[in-house]
């Protein structure tokens, strides 16, 4: 399994902003809009639920092209794919993604989102096991995850994390291409009233 | 060595810069902008003394902290300060609520809490919130 990376403009226009300044650094809007605008009648997706699908996508043994898509439509809810590299079959986000996780907590903390509940999810290519793959990329959700909610302080509750494995290919024509290997964050609705703690 | 030493106090002049900058201007840097300069300071040493952590619940901080002898000069004149900058715009978010409670009290009454109602209601309030409120949402990042 190689470092996950995929090649997405708005994650290049990150990396290519000055890396010191001591001017504000504008939490980055093309973040915000793609979380942006939940539509109404987003199906009910939880991390659980999902993981459950993808456990029983596992049964599918034939060739990736050949399987059936998850039995999810995700299409429908507000969402970003993100470039965050990892180091190989680890769950280690690697420094040169910190600015980018950065971000996305920029972003979990723009007004214009604080009020929503966000799903972290990791997926892999098929290069590797299956079963080894299902296990890493919940590792690599729970990293992202966890770097949000402590060091950034994204309020937990408005945070679930799941590894999808190989089980929702972007590309399954070309199971083993680097868009494959990718971190998605989804709008999942409204994050109610949150008493501080 | 001096060159880095210097590193370390451009950290802390811009620090200091950026508290004497006016009201309406945040005195804190964003998540991602400490972030960026961690990596920038620290990446390597990093992947050197702390390969296989994380970012959360403090492990490549506590990472640092324990290799100090052996960190680049860079990185050992910076970990701390960036830091610092994350914890402080932390710090700001966390303060919101209580600096600008007058506030809410007076500009935002009928407004529930949650979905992030309070701090719309603030923003929207902007030209009659206090000085304290309006410098408490900046430092927060909330505009």
């Amino acid at each position: 399994m190689r470092a996950l990376a995929s090649t997405l403009a708005f994650a290049a226009a990150l990396a290519a902003a000055a890396p010191a300044s001591a001017q504000q650094f504008t939490p980055n809007a093309q973040i915000v809009q793609g979380l942006q605008g939940a539509v109404q009648d987003v199906p009910n997706v939880s991390a659980q639920a999902l993981r459950g699908l993808a456990e029983a996508h596992m049964q599918y043994s034939g060739p990736p092209q050949d399987r059936p898509p998850l039995a999810i439509q995700l299409d429908q809810l507000a969402q970003i794919n993100v470039e965050i590299e990892f180091d190989l079959n680890s769950a280690m986000v690697k420094p040169s993604s910190y600015r980018t996780l950065g971000a996305i907590a920029d972003a979990m903390h723009n007004p214009e989102l604080l009020g929503y509940k966000f799903l972290v999810v990791g997926n892999t290519d098929t290069t590797g096991t299956r079963a080894g793959n299902m296990k890493l990329s919940q590792e690599r959700a729970d990293a992202v995850a966890t770097a949000l909610t402590t060091t950034f302080r994204v309020d937990p509750r408005r945070i679930q994390a799941v590894g999808l494995g190989e089980e929702n290919l972007q590309d399954a024509k070309n199971p083993t291409a680097a868009i494959n290997r990718r971190v998605q964050i989804f709008n999942v609705g409204r994050a109610g009233a949150l008493t501080p703690r | 060595m001096t060159i880095w030493r210097g590193a370390g106090w451009a950290v802390a002049l811009v620090l200091v810069a950026l508290g004497s900058a006016g009201a309406a201007r945040a005195q804190t840097v964003s998540y991602a902008e400490a972030a960026g300069l961690l990596n920038q300071h620290c990446g390597g040493d990093i992947m050197k003394h702390c390969r296989g952590l994380n970012l959360g619940n403090g492990a490549i901080h506590q990472c640092l902290a324990g290799n100090a002898a052996q960190l680049s000069p860079a990185c050992a004149a910076n970990h701390e300060g960036i830091r610092a900058m994350t914890e402080a715009r932390a710090a700001a978010q966390a303060a919101v609520f209580k600096v600008c409670d007058r506030d809410r009290a007076e500009y935002c009454p009928g407004v529930e809490a949650g979905d992030g109602n309070i701090v719309s209601c603030l923003l929207q309030a902007s030209k009659v919130v206090s000085q304290t409120c309006t410098a408490a949402i900046a430092n927060a990042g909330y505009r």
